[in-house]
């Protein structure tokens, strides 16, 4: 229960702060594409750990995967747009999950567990995971946090204004690449999108300026997660459907609200 | 010494030439436009000058300083309005956070806003006739207003060179007014302003000189040497009729073109 709520708090100070330069740089789909990245990488460590090769968290497998996911398609979106560069490494990252899972076979249900998530069954080993990667992208948002702002509201002015515009772009999708997997075991790689983007872009919908959305977001997903958790209590039911269906309905009833009072 | 030199400048994109021949001299204080048709090379040219580009061949000079080499440097005398098109309006951010963009940049990236940012932010939206929009949205502005908050955030970082990259996109004729007059007040205090633009028009009584550009260098020079029809035909590959208004400015027809 404890592992439960600091996995919230970790995944709602990741939603706050990744998911909100997700929405204002506008590479949501980037979430989706590092998050089935990030199986690949976890169903890599499980498949060579089952030929006794290596003895890691599988999410370190996750984090090196999705980062690299990150940087190619930053890298490729230069030429094309990012999205599409994202599509097509989210192809080739799920043709090796499934290539990997193929070959583990007994120990699949490792990788489908990562599909899936589950915030009850986070491990000691797991929170320290997060928590040092929650440690880095909060202190990489904090060192570069204006330049980030720059590059997501104007690269070229960014880059004509001294900023090396490029190099930082790298750097913002690789962190929100490492928020990705924060997120993964806690809510599994089908709903990482939900809980790492909904909470921001609800947020993005009502906040007057940019600090608010990182504090709205951050209560949305603590809200959502903390939901989600409670109702697990009552029904055999996933928590972390339960809060990215949370995080979601706010997103939506954020969307109506702003409507109707325009 | 000039502020912009270049010098049988070439570029290219993945074999494909972009510029060719430009070589031109821009003195300080003037007021230069740059036309030229879609694709003619006008947002290469002022990214060369930023040194973004490095030309295949040639010289670029910014006040000495070659740009592609000494980024950091020329970085210093230039202010860079973009455009718009290129801004995103995805988030809530304040009007004066966008001026202060420019000059945040520049400090560095361990850098905090002092009372000098501050008041130079203030007087550079004073300056475009904005300052009671301090504490408001960007993305609440009208078309016209967001142009002057980008023209702002580049004047609040005091440039000697000021690059703008078709400002008068969807802007309405006051808008463009107050900009055209601010450049005015601009030059006369030394500062250089290389504006590019699709329509001439409204600049025409007060810009000193006009580059042609169709990837290459068609015409540089005062505004009754420049705009004449074989020159237009050479850029735009149409007759564009010119006609003299009473002050004895050349004013193109843009829109009533024969082919």
């Amino acid at each position: 229960m404890i592992r439960s709520i600091i996995g919230i708090f970790l995944i709602a100070v990741n939603a706050s702060i990744a998911g909100s330069f997700t929405v204002f740089r506008n590479v949501s789909f980037l979430v989706a594409g590092a998050s089935h990245s990030a199986l690949a990488g976890a169903a890599l460590v499980i498949l060579l750990e089952t030929y006794n090769i290596v003895y890691i968290n599988p999410l370190f497998g996750g984090i090196l995967f999705a980062v690299l996911l990150a940087l190619s398609a930053g890298y490729a979106s230069q030429d094309e747009g990012i999205n599409t560069a994202i599509g097509i490494s989210f192809a080739m990252s799920m043709s090796l999950a499934i290539l990997f899972i193929s070959m583990i076979r007994e120990y699949a249900a490792r990788v489908w567990g990562l599909l899936i998530g589950d915030l009850l069954l986070l491990t000691n080993d797991d929170l320290i995971l997060m928590f040092i990667s929650t440690i880095i992208v909060v202190s990489i948002v904090l060192l570069f946090y204006r330049s980030f702002l720059f590059i997501s509201f104007d690269i070229e002015g960014a880059m004509a204004f001294g900023i090396n515009a490029s190099l930082l772009n790298y750097l913002l999708l690789a962190i929100i690449a490492i928020s990705v997997v924060v997120l993964l075991k806690g809510v599994g790689a089908i709903l990482v999108f939900a809980m790492l983007v909904a909470p921001a872009a609800a947020a993005n919908e009502v906040a007057k300026k940019v600090r608010d959305v990182f504090i709205i977001s951050f209560f949305i997903a603590l809200f959502s997660g903390f939901f989600g958790l409670f109702i697990s209590f009552f029904f055999e039911v996933s928590p972390g459907a339960i809060a990215s269906l949370t995080a979601t309905s706010i997103y939506f009833f954020a969307i109506i609200t702003k409507k109707y009072i325009h | 010494m000039y502020p912009v030199v270049l010098k049988d400048v070439e570029f290219g994109y993945n074999g494909e030439e972009v510029l060719k021949d430009i070589t031109f001299k821009i003195d300080e204080g003037e007021f230069v436009a740059v036309m030229g048709p879609n694709g003619s090379g006008k947002t290469t040219l002022l990214k060369l000058i930023l040194g973004l580009l490095k030309p295949k061949k040639g010289k670029i000079a910014v006040f000495g300083v070659d740009p592609s080499r000494d980024k950091d440097k020329i970085q210093n005398f230039i202010g860079f309005m973009p455009q718009k098109e290129h801004i995103s309006s995805k988030f809530p951010i304040l009007v004066k956070d966008v001026v202060l963009l420019g000059r945040l940049a520049r400090k560095g990236i361990v850098s905090t806003i002092n009372e000098e940012d501050m008041e130079r932010a203030k007087e550079a939206l004073k300056a475009v006739g904005l300052e009671d929009l301090w504490e408001k949205r960007f993305n609440e502005l009208s078309e016209g207003q967001k142009q002057r908050v980008l023209l702002a955030r580049a004047l609040a970082v005091e440039p000697r060179i000021l690059l703008l990259d078709e400002p008068f996109n969807g802007v309405d004729i006051p808008s463009q007014n107050k900009i055209i007059e601010l450049m005015e007040d601009l030059t006369k205090k030394g500062t250089t302003v290389i504006m590019v633009v699709h329509n001439i028009n409204p600049l025409l009584h007060h810009i000193h000189k006009v580059i042609l550009l169709n990837r290459r260098l068609i015409a540089f020079g005062e505004v009754s040497e420049v705009l004449k029809a074989e020159k237009m035909i050479e850029t735009y590959g149409a007759s564009i009729p010119i006609i003299v208004c009473e002050e004895g400015f050349a004013h193109p027809l843009f829109g009533d073109t024969h082919g």
